[in-house]
């Protein structure tokens, strides 16, 4: 029988050991799976690994599935860290999307290009702040399941996305010729809007990817060093003790929710200027992507600290860039979620080691109780 | 119970005890808090497994894996803290988890067990109706619905935790008839308690427990209550006596409290128009038994709960309602009495929560920057200044023991140079020493000026520090009474809402 | 009058046939919920459910009614198998019931397993062999009205009806539904007891599995049959039925209601609204139910916060014994 125990000291190296040792743990299940499923689990991580990390080629390619997943990873790890479960990163990185590009496309080519970029991470993060701020309000005033409301705005967003490419003479919408008008599409950002990048020994550097880590630096200081982090920590750990010691608690939830729904938001920007440039709508674009789903994946993996986040999505986004390279009928596209669950699996599992111990102790043999004789008859 | 031993990670909760009771008798469990006198009952209901030793009933050896293994071997306990489920009626309650072939029935028969249940409660005098809901019964009638759900399952062998806490004291009399009746039948009950004196008047027999360890067993007729603590202790004690404070409560107002009415979580009225007063260097007690809205009363005065109608007067200034903030600015503590849930941040650390009302403050913080040097030396300071035994400022508070977990939120309240202190239940669960040490703290906090307003269950608590008592009852304030004069009795009464003062 | 007449018929009728799977989830989602165990895996759990009822139904021998049978239990045991993980997390390891969900609802869903099986059983867009169709209950489909929409549907649509009945009647009723409200409610009362709480709780994650996985099975075999590669086919059913659980207070005849409603809402409505040709742009109608989703629950939650009603009081908390 395996008893649970609480462990009266953490020492702080298991906090890194422990989820190290449960994503190793991952890679033998999900060997097992390969095997079960006819393929030769050396020979497919190799190919994985290869195909992600392997030669400038392959780690700009990871950057790119990367750079996505930073900016969602980040969103939701800032508002899981205070509990407050958006996961609406999704929806608000279409919002981004659209308010980002619709931002350089009302400013037209003719500005330079540090003012456009800035003036579409304004209006992305603005975009993404604000449809966060619907299930942020609703919870901070309604206290209503905010897990729900973020998720069913994530439907709405992508219909709205839709909407104004495909069913709308929208201003996003590129009505200028014939084709384009037959073939729904948005209008494309001019080459002086696209978002620059850095080329550092043959690896492509997008100026997304690099703002991330900057934005994951600030969160780092924001949670590390500020009273409003402190007070987030403080609400996350407990609500009543947060209450009792005076911290706004609404108003922490409206704000983490703004900045959470904004970082997503120029991810949502950054899709458009540094990669796509234009807003794609169709089911192979933004909604095919999954990136905020897949942020909660990374978050959570991170266990909700910036730095660590950052980490993992380069890791994810090189399992993501693989799976896709990879694709074909012997690596279904499923694949990748499926090693992303198992990963997600095992690091939540061992969680439990890090706060308790296992005791694996003899069954005890329960000696079977005779019927007691009764003491005096009951009414 | 032969040789019981039960170790958590860190403590060793009971050292090979030996423990005997007869049937037909009325045994007393006595010790301190933290005697392991609760690990031994939940050794014996069968929810905690010994590490070593066994348990005997009527000469035949048993093992309990599981809770349910003990009720079917005839052993029932009244929890100190209720195992209950509140939205479900007394019948239900009684029947929960009853797998006997005889009740195996897959779909229930409701009538059938009210009467049953109603049967019971007549012969043993703990009426209940079966159809309430149990979070509408007071704490009195909840523990009568424990009692029940023992006798249903016909229980020969019934421990009671604490059962006098949450009682007044013509309830705990009325207690002591229903367990006399019950061991005259030939079962035996375990009462396990501190109080020496109930222990002196129900109990046939008494083993004492300390430091988790059993000192002995001896009849209580031949017994001092003077031995019995001593016994309990190690050392030899005064017994709970009124120590008179040299400096008397001052003429300022330091708290005063207004027509307030405050609803509890069910929207009801917990808090009914209670008016009180408490001067500069006065403690002013608020006797009651629990659940008569004394939380919301403490939560309506610390800003945490707004309440419906009233005002809240801090030297003489109007408190905004519902603000703990302003609450705090207006230099109120408050020691809540749910530590671990209310008191701090369970999962931050010591340091964290040393400054979790001062981190605003410029001394703490940098316009929107903490200085965590000066957090670290303030919990550091704390932690040595208040005696909280913790490897150190990065301990996070959950892993504190409950009395230095106190002491650490008192260290924190009286930081910030109280006008006025709220302590709820604030010696909860906490054993002698620490007890001890947090009456020093709340005379201290009088003494130099500290209007306490001191909420507790535990009337002896009350009566030894308190220079005034107030009662509650159902929300509404029952008496006035001066320590020095006043008898248990009255008080007694004044909880049950008997009489008006 | 007619036109809006055949309208109202085929709104309701849709809104039963669209209701079904949400209200399948939402049965299974109750029971884990009164057990103290959120499980928001239920989204994935009905993809995975529904793929393997398409698989099942294709590869099934026997008459129609056979492979039915055989593809909805084998859809109800694919949520078993889900849903078990979430149980091993939760109970017995104690992780985060909320983020252990989302992980089953990605691994599970429409980029994790449900499109792989999809893929390598070579279900993509294969034509269904057998599927559900409507049944003449009693011979009254012609009755005006309630004809179509009471004794014309699908045979899912009725069992969902007697699993109404059964969950209503088993929680309210019987020896266990007592028990495993009581483990919901207050674990430590049930555990002094002697109820299991880990048994229960695994017994109803893995119930609420069996239900999920059935609902996904109405998806493929009756209101789409097929397999078309992408989580569009469930579209989000399996969150509305979660937050259909907190509009009906936890109580299951109230999920009927609700299930029906939202149903046509996501089916009967934008589909005859289209067909009539009122020029509403089809992403609005889409995001009906998703919108109404969010309005329903905020007008239900800023009632419960003034009374506090109908959630299991220990829903979302680990259970430990020893825990001093």
């Amino acid at each position: 029988m395996i008893k649970v125990e609480r462990r009266l000291e953490q020492p702080r190296w298991y906090s890194f050991a422990v989820p190290i040792a449960s994503a190793a743990f991952s890679f033998l299940v999900m060997a097992a799976v390969l095997v079960a499923t006819g393929h030769d689990p050396l020979h497919t991580y190799r190919r994985l690994f290869d195909a992600a990390f392997i030669g400038p080629a392959a780690w700009t390619d990871t950057l790119v599935s990367a750079t996505p997943l930073l900016f969602t990873g980040l969103a939701a790890a800032v508002a899981f860290r205070m509990q407050l479960f958006n996961i609406g990163a999704e929806g608000q990185l279409y919002l981004g999307a659209i308010t980002g590009s619709g931002v350089a496309f009302w400013l037209g080519p003719h500005h330079a290009t540090g003012l456009t970029i800035l003036a579409m991470c304004v209006g992305a993060a603005a975009g993404g702040a604000l449809w966060a701020l619907i299930p942020g309000v609703l919870k901070a005033f309604a206290r209503t399941n905010e897990i729900i409301t973020s998720l069913m705005l994530n439907y709405v967003a992508g219909l709205l996305l839709t909407y104004l490419i495909f069913d709308s003479a929208s201003p996003w919408r590129d009505l200028s010729t014939i084709q384009t008008r037959s073939f729904p599409q948005s209008i494309a950002l001019q080459p002086s809007q696209f978002w620059p990048n850095w080329s550092v020994s043959d690896v492509v550097l997008p100026f997304g990817f690099l703002l991330a880590l900057a934005v994951g630096t600030g969160l780092y200081v924001l949670f590390r060093s500020t009273r409003f982090g402190f007070e987030m920590n403080v609400i996350g750990d407990s609500q009543r003790a947060a209450r009792y010691s005076g911290m706004r608690t609404r108003r922490k939830i409206l704000a983490v929710m703004a900045i959470s729904g904004a970082v997503a938001g120029v991810g949502g920007a950054s899709q458009v200027g540094d990669f796509s440039h234009v807003l794609d709508a169709s089911p192979q674009g933004l909604q095919g992507a999954s990136y905020g789903y897949t942020g909660i994946v990374v978050a959570a993996l991170g266990r909700y600290n910036p730095f660590a986040v950052c980490l993992v999505g380069v890791l994810i986004g090189g399992l993501q860039n693989a799976g896709l390279f990879l694709q074909g009928p012997d690596f279904p596209s499923g694949l990748v979620g499926v090693m992303q669950g198992i990963v997600l699996f095992c690091v939540l599992g061992g969680e439990l080691l890090i706060r308790y111990r296992l005791r694996v102790g003899r069954r005890r043999r329960v000696a079977p109780v005779e019927a007691p004789p009764a003491v005096e008859a009951a009414p | 119970m032969q040789g019981i031993t039960k170790r958590f990670p860190g403590v060793l909760a009971n050292d090979s005890v030996d423990f005997e009771a007869g049937a037909g008798e009325v045994h007393a469990l006595l010790g301190e808090n933290g005697a392991g006198k609760s690990t031994l009952s939940n050794i014996l209901t069968g929810l905690y497994q010994p590490d070593e030793g066994a348990i005997w009933l009527y000469g035949k050896p048993v093992q309990f894996g599981s809770p349910s293994d003990a009720i079917d071997a005839g052993v029932g306990m009244v929890h100190q803290h209720f195992r209950l489920v509140p939205p479900f009626t007394v019948a239900e309650n009684v029947i929960l988890g009853e797998h006997r072939p005889e009740a195996r029935k897959f779909v229930l028969e409701p009538r059938q067990i009210e009467r049953r249940v109603v049967g019971l409660g007549e012969r043993y005098g703990i009426a209940v109706d079966p159809r309430a809901r149990i979070w509408q019964l007071s704490v009195g009638e909840q523990q009568r619905v424990e009692i029940l759900k023992s006798l249903y399952r016909e229980a020969r062998i019934l421990i009671l935790d604490e059962p006098t806490a949450v009682l007044t004291p013509q309830e705990a009399e009325a207690l002591f008839g229903t367990l006399r009746t019950m061991a005259e039948e030939g079962r035996t009950v375990i009462f396990i308690s501190h109080k020496l004196h109930e222990v002196k008047a129900v109990a046939d027999r008494v083993t004492v427990l300390r430091g988790g360890r059993s000192i002995g067993t001896l009849p209580t007729a031949d017994a001092t209550p003077r031995e019995l603590a001593a016994l309990m202790v190690g050392r030899e004690v005064e017994l709970a006596r009124r120590v008179a404070r040299e400096a008397p409560a001052g003429t300022d107002s330091a708290l005063e409290v207004e027509g307030l009415t405050v609803s509890g979580d069910r929207g009801e009225q917990a808090v009914r128009d209670v008016s009180l007063a408490v001067r500069t260097g006065e403690i002013v007690g608020v006797a009651g038994v629990a659940g008569n809205g004394q939380r919301e009363l403490a939560e309506a005065i610390t800003g945490m709960r707004p309440p419906v109608r009233g005002q809240i007067r801090v030297g003489g200034r109007k408190l905004r309602d519902g603000d703990p903030r302003a609450a705090i600015a207006a230099r109120i503590a408050h020691v809540p009495e749910d530590r671990l849930g209310t008191a701090v941040a369970p999962s931050l650390d010591i340091a964290a929560n040393a400054v979790l009302k001062s981190y605003r403050g410029p001394l703490m913080s940098r316009g929107p920057l903490l200085r965590w040097r000066a957090i670290r030396t303030h919990a550091v300071d704390l932690i040595k200044r208040y005696r909280v035994h913790a490897p150190g400022p990065h301990t996070p508070a959950r892993d504190l023991s409950g009395g230095n977990l106190q002491k650490l939120v008192l260290g924190r309240e009286f930081s910030a140079q109280p006008q006025v202190l709220i302590a709820a239940s604030p010696t909860r669960g906490l054993d002698v020493g620490a007890i001890e040490t947090v009456h020093a703290y709340l005379r201290e906090a009088a003494s130099i000026g500290v209007g306490v307003l001191l909420i507790s269950e535990d009337l002896d608590e009350i009566r030894a520090l308190a220079d005034r008592i107030v009662v509650i009852y159902e929300g509404r304030l029952t008496g006035d009474f001066d320590p020095g004069t006043a008898t248990v009795a009255e008080i007694g009464l004044a909880m049950a809402g008997g009489e008006r003062a | 009058m007619s036109v809006n007449h055949g309208l109202t018929v085929s709104v309701l009728a849709q809104a039963l046939a669209y209701g079904t799977p949400i209200l399948f989830a939402a049965l299974g989602e109750l029971l884990a919920e009164r057990s103290g165990v959120l499980n928001l895996g239920v989204e994935g759990m009905m993809l995975v459910g529904a793929v393997m009822a398409f698989w099942a139904s294709q590869r099934a021998p026997g008459s129609t009614a056979l492979a039915l049978v055989l593809a909805v239990l084998t859809a109800a045991f694919a949520g078993v198998v889900m849903a078990s993980i979430h149980a091993f997390l939760v109970v017995s390891l104690r992780a985060s019931q909320i983020v252990s969900g989302l992980a089953l609802t990605i691994f599970a869903g429409g980029l994790g397993l449900s499109s792989y099986l999809g893929q390598s059983l070579g279900l993509s867009d294969a034509p269904p062999v057998h599927q559900f169709s409507e049944l003449d209950v009693f011979g009254l489909k012609d009755v005006p009205v309630l004809g179509p929409v009471l004794f014309h549907q699908t045979a899912v649509v009725y069992v969902a009806w007697a699993a109404t009945v059964a969950v209503a009647l088993y929680l309210a009723r019987t020896r266990f539904g007592l028990n495993v409200r009581a483990v919901g409610e207050a674990p430590g009362a049930a555990d002094a007891m002697g109820i299991s709480v880990t048994k229960y709780r695994y017994a109803h994650v893995l119930a609420g599995g069996a239900f999920a996985g059935v609902g996904g099975a109405c998806f493929s075999l009756a209101i789409a049959p097929g397999w078309n590669a992408g989580d569009s086919l469930v579209g989000g059913a399996g969150w509305i039925a979660i937050a259909l659980v907190i509009f009906s207070f936890w109580r299951a005849e109230l999920c009927l209601v609700g299930a029906y409603l939202f149903g046509g809402l996501s089916g009967g409505l934008p589909s005859a609204l289209q067909a009539r040709g009122y020029g509403i742009k089809p992403e609005f109608l889409n995001a009906l139910p998703y919108v109404m989703t969010v309005v329903v629950l905020v007008l239900v939650s800023a009632g419960l916060a003034k009374r506090r009603l109908g959630a299991p009081a220990a829903l979302g908390l680990p259970y430990v014994r020893e825990e001093r």
